[in-house]
């Protein structure tokens, strides 16, 4: 194998795990508050299809933003349902998601009709850095990106920041592990989960946008394809922690790009095998982190004597 | 459920008109006349004796997998995987019929064909389901993702299947295996339609849960969802139960996938899951995890899909993938109501008022003098009945 086609597996790595960066970041305050969306995939793909919709008419930055807005609009009628009406959460997650699933192909379907041609929105425009992206090796993979990479790493930092540092992330956290003791000290549990997942689903509704208006340019049914359950195994494996998720999910894309691209090389493999090899490793290492979640939790609890309730609690997911 | 509770039934009321509205609007968002459209679903369900067939075939698979998904859901455990272990199973089975039939030379009896469909079926579906009960149970591996993970390596699988040990030896357009032999077939049940003897199954599963629904066994499952520690001192252990609930349910997909190769399709395809597992888990949420309650969801379904499709074809405009929404939104609306009936219920049932069944059985298991004190413990079960396998 080339270096040429390292570089280019290495810089769609990039590419692959933006999106999952953005949503698996919202899901990571969703699960820290100790809640779970699984309404996610129905999100990405309600933004992935708004935005390249609204990006027909306005251009990508707009195409964006309506992605994040109807993320929003989701999460605030799942938290509606959820936590004020007190229907299961899994229940209403798998609804969501098979609403915004029938949502999108059928408003799809009533935008371009069976035999006209895709409608394809200009992608938001590469980054000018110019001469930097003509470095060898470095250059492609840092330089040449497309502005949503570096958005997803600023972001990244923020919500590290904000998780750790500040006022809401501590609450987040409090919520999370033990709302009762968190209402006691006077923070508002109800107000703090609902805005980690109005966090959410914008995020979620953003990185729906990003794989459409921000690489590929246009909408296909199903195009988010399971995306969304990706960013909930990643979110499980990075612990809901920003450094933890960013890890996750740029293991699955360099996989994901790796099968993409080295399919056409000397490997021969059956290509069934390389699409399935990010799944294979996501499980495997969703394995590898319950495992050790388990056994710290035993070790803690054996040194509090409260192994049976907190075993119990079905809280693997904080 | 005795007291009809009147703002349950305007709940109730309310999901099917907001069906009816989200329907409406999205109909006359297409630019068509919504009367139009329900003429022409009303018409793609019964038109014809075949169309009828059809939405018999479309909510056999659905019907069943929903069924056995009853216990899991019972238990509280959420398995997604029945899309996967459909197509494990179809795998399993074409590839035992095949077998079989090379084995006897190409005459062997229709008995023995499906005999090897359903052992083939039922087991590549228990292998599917066994995976992530053993993760479940063994490292604590949250048993959606698992499954769903799972389900996109059984996807892999077929492929590579159908390209290479069960692929076709003629060339065709999709990838595909050969037909299977004539005497594997399910017989039509109905002469002019594709409706085959699959739909008896679906009776006699449903029969079967019925009973199951007043065993002890049932009501263990339903207590281990909010009293796990309670349903230990019944014998529900939580290694058991997730093995045993998800092996019920592998088993019925499994067998659905058979049912999908022998019966409606006679050969394997890349389609052969086709999203019903997922209408299954829809399917026996709607129905409240009551056998006749899925079963007529099961046929709602069907009919939706169906009824969908000459909307489609009534209106010009309308696409058939209205279908999906209003199946989301009734999945909505069946976890609000769900949700009412869980919250008011445990609070103004007075202790006591569980069905007399329950109370042997639970002052049986528990020694007199542990434990917490009998009137708590009536509540307890009360309010883990009303809560369901729904938490």
């Amino acid at each position: 194998m080339s270096v040429e086609l390292w570089v280019a597996i290495i810089a769609g790595t990039l590419v692959l795990a933006t999106p999952l960066v953005f949503a698996g970041i919202g899901e990571g305050f969703v699960e820290r508050a100790g809640r779970i969306n699984l309404g996610i995939e129905g999100m990405m793909i309600m933004g992935a299809f708004v935005g390249v919709w609204a990006g027909s008419l306005g251009g990508p930055l707009i195409g964006l933003v309506a992605g994040t807005a109807v993320g929003l609009l989701m999460a605030a009628g799942m938290n509606l349902v959820v936590y004020r009406l007190h229907a299961n959460e899994i229940v209403v997650g798998l609804g969501v998601t098979m609403l915004g699933l029938g949502l999108s192909t059928y408003f799809y379907q009533l935008w371009i009709p069976s035999g006209e041609t895709n409608v394809t929105v200009q992608t938001v425009p590469r980054s000018g850095f110019g001469p930097l992206a003509d470095i060898p090796i470095v250059g492609p993979i840092l330089f040449g990106q497309s502005p949503l990479v570096y958005l997803a790493g600023v972001l990244l930092v923020a919500a590290w920041a904000v998780s750790r540092f500040t006022r809401f992330g501590l609450a987040v956290q409090a919520v999370g592990t033990d709302p009762a003791s968190a209402a006691l000290r006077g923070v508002r549990v109800q107000k703090t989960g609902a805005s980690a997942l109005l966090i959410g689903g914008a995020l979620a509704g953003l990185g729906g946008a990003v794989i459409t208006v921000g690489t590929i340019g246009s909408f296909t049914p199903d195009i988010t394809a399971g995306r969304g359950y990706i960013v909930l195994a990643i979110v499980i494996m990075g612990r809901s922690r920003p450094v933890g998720i960013a890890l996750g999910a740029l293991l699955f894309a360099f996989l994901q790009s790796f099968a993409l691209l080295s399919q056409s090389t000397a490997l021969t493999l059956p290509s069934e095998v390389y699409q399935s090899i990010p799944y294979l490793v996501t499980l495997a290492v969703l394995v590898i982190t319950s495992r050790s979640q388990l056994r710290r939790l035993y070790r803690t609890t054996r040194a509090t004597r409260a192994i049976r309730p907190a075993v119990e609690t079905k809280g693997e997911a904080t | 459920m005795k007291a009809i509770d009147r703002r349950r039934w305007v709940l109730t009321g309310s999901v099917v008109v907001a069906v009816l509205v989200v329907a409406g609007a999205l109909i006359l968002f297409a630019g068509a006349d919504p009367f139009v459209g329900v003429q022409g679903l009303v018409q793609g369900v019964s038109s014809s004796p075949y169309r009828v067939g059809e939405v018999l075939v479309g909510a056999v698979p659905i019907g069943i997998v929903a069924l056995t998904l009853i216990p899991a859901l019972r238990a509280g455990i959420f398995s997604v995987g029945a899309e996967g272990q459909i197509v494990v199973g179809a795998i399993a089975a074409s590839g035992s019929i095949f077998a079989v039939d090379q084995v006897l030379g190409g005459a062997a009896p229709s008995i023995l064909l499906w005999m090897a469909g359903i052992v083939g079926g039922s087991a590549g579906g228990a292998v599917m389901a066994l995976i992530p009960a053993f993760l479940a149970v063994r490292w604590r591996v949250n048993e959606i993702l698992s499954t769903l993970l799972l389900n996109y390596l059984a996807a892999g699988f077929l492929g590579w299947t159908l390209r290479t040990w069960l692929a076709s030896p003629e060339e065709t357009a999709t990838p595909q295996s050969a037909r299977l032999p004539e005497a594997a077939a399910l017989p039509a049940l109905l002469p002019g339609t594709r409706a085959h003897w699959g739909i008896l199954l679906v009776v006699v599963v449903a029969v079967a849960f019925l009973l199951w629904r007043r065993s002890a066994a049932s009501t263990r499952l339903t207590v281990f969802a909010s009293r796990p520690k309670l349903a230990l001192r019944l014998g529900a252990t939580r290694s058991r139960t997730v093995y045993s609930t998800m092996l019920v349910s592998g088993v019925g997909a499994g067998v659905v996938g058979w049912i999908q190769v022998a019966g409606v399709n006679d050969r394997l395809l890349n389609s052969v899951s086709g999203g019903v597992g997922f209408s299954g888990l829809a399917v026996a949420l709607l129905g409240g995890l009551a056998p006749v309650g899925i079963v007529l969801a099961a046929l709602f379904f069907s009919a939706l899909t169906a009824g969908a499709v000459g909307m489609q074809s009534a209106t010009g405009t309308v696409p058939a993938s209205i279908a999906e929404v209003i199946k989301g939104v009734l999945l909505l609306g069946v976890a609000c109501i769900a949700a009412y009936q869980r919250h008011p219920a445990t609070v103004l049932a007075p202790a006591g008022t569980t069905s007399a069944a329950d109370e042997p059985a639970l002052s049986a298991a528990l020694p007199a003098g542990s434990g917490p004190e009998p009137e708590t413990v009536v509540g307890t079960l009360a309010e883990a009945e009303h809560r369901g396998g729904l938490r």
